[in-house]
């Protein structure tokens, strides 16, 4: 394995983590992820060493989510709500619990706009500075950190945390 | 004065320089309100790390793996994965599923209750590479426990998919199931639809990652070998 593989290896369960935030479930995340590792691999000469891999894979990884989403909404594809049921499938009870707990969190942010989906997943959830986030998103950090503020209100008012 | 809700993230966020957090912190022990609204702040981010965090600490699905790990080749990037997944997804476990198959091409035979590859099926299995063409395509090579080659494979001609490891000298067929070729979404990709019990399969065979180009070529000039 080179260097390269290696790093993506390592870098897979961030990657899954930030495409769940990103998409709707957890099967259009690892097909968004997959995505992601097969762009890297074939723009594998595009990365410069002594820059950060986790924010290159991210930021393709945003390209694919990105596509995807324009692709869908040319399709005209009307995605049905999904059913809680068909996901919980044979879990136990305490995973279909936490399921339905998680899925309120994911609900919420499946319904913030892409931008902001976008920017709440790579500071709140993955943990990147400011600076890392908008350059994974290619915007002056300005933006970002408005459209994060305007995300997390969003979030707050959509999961009902009471205002002081 | 209630700071700016830019300043308040970034304080939660842990952006703010040293100087500034002292005199955000100095305000808030002096505002109850702002206490209270960094404490909602707090609260999303840790309703957020509870839902997702946990995807951290699973198993990475099998498909995944393959696809970090299948292309060390520059040459051939996405000739792992997307045509092993395309196959594996089409699998059905259970030989008794291929006993009753046997195609016209005779490529596959039962002997005392095992499927042997036989004919262009095997000659493909013995001399092919997943670079090559041909009326039989390999996908993926690996080891299994035992040091032993696995080959995955689509035969147009038998209209047949299936997973072959060398065993005394032949291929035994694992598993094998009808296959048609089928048109693949641009991005969903066939891996991801493949049914878990087959992925099960596959994982429980295989030992380590699986083959690059030059191991598997070195396999195939050393005769398949096992370990």
């Amino acid at each position: 394995m080179n260097g390269l593989d290696h790093e993506i290896v390592e870098l897979l369960p961030r990657l899954r983590r930030l495409a769940r935030a990103l998409t709707r479930n957890p099967a259009d995340a690892d097909d968004l992820a997959q995505a992601t590792v097969e762009r890297a691999l074939v723009h594998r000469g595009q990365w410069r060493p002594g820059t950060r891999f986790d924010s290159w894979m991210f930021r393709i990884m945003k390209n694919a989510w990105i596509d995807e989403a324009r692709a869908r909404s040319r399709r005209g594809a009307v995605l049905a709500p999904e059913a809680e049921g068909e996901r919980v499938g044979d879990a136990g009870a305490a995973a279909v619990e936490h399921r339905l707990a998680v899925g309120e969190v994911e609900r919420a942010m499946a319904r913030l706009p892409d931008e902001q989906r976008l920017a709440v997943a790579l500071v709140l959830v993955d943990g990147l500075s400011y600076r890392e986030a908008a350059s994974v998103l290619q915007v002056p950090e300005g933006t970002l950190t408005s459209r994060l503020v305007r995300g997390r209100a969003a979030l707050l008012a959509d999961l009902g945390e009471a205002a002081p | 004065m209630i700071p700016s809700p830019e300043t308040m993230a970034a304080y939660v966020d842990g952006e703010l320089s040293p100087q500034a957090v002292a005199d955000f912190e100095a305000r808030m022990a002096a505002d109850p309100i702002l206490a209270a609204e960094v404490a909602r702040q707090r609260a999303l981010r840790a309703r957020l790390a509870a839902a997702y965090d946990p995807v951290l600490s699973e198993e990475v699905p099998l498909a995944l793996r393959m696809a970090a790990t299948a292309a060390n080749d520059p040459q051939r990037p996405r000739l792992g994965l997307p045509q092993w997944a395309a196959l594996a997804a089409c699998l059905v476990v259970g030989v008794a599923i291929g006993q009753s198959l046997s195609p016209p091409g005779g490529s596959l035979v039962s002997e005392h209750g095992t499927l042997v590859a036989r004919a262009g099926l095997a000659r493909a299995l013995t001399t092919q590479l997943a670079a090559d063409g041909g009326a039989v395509k390999v996908g993926l090579t690996f080891r299994d426990a035992g040091g032993g080659y696995c080959r995955t494979f689509l035969s147009r001609a038998d209209r047949l998919a299936g997973l072959a490891c060398r065993r005394d000298g032949r291929w035994i067929v694992q598993t094998a199931s009808a296959w048609a070729p089928q048109a693949a979404p641009q991005y969903r990709t066939a891996a991801s639809e493949t049914p878990p019990a087959v992925l099960a399969a596959v994982d429980g065979l295989i030992a380590g990652p699986p083959l690059d180009a030059a191991a598997e070529r070195a396999a195939r000039d050393t005769g398949w070998a096992a370990r």
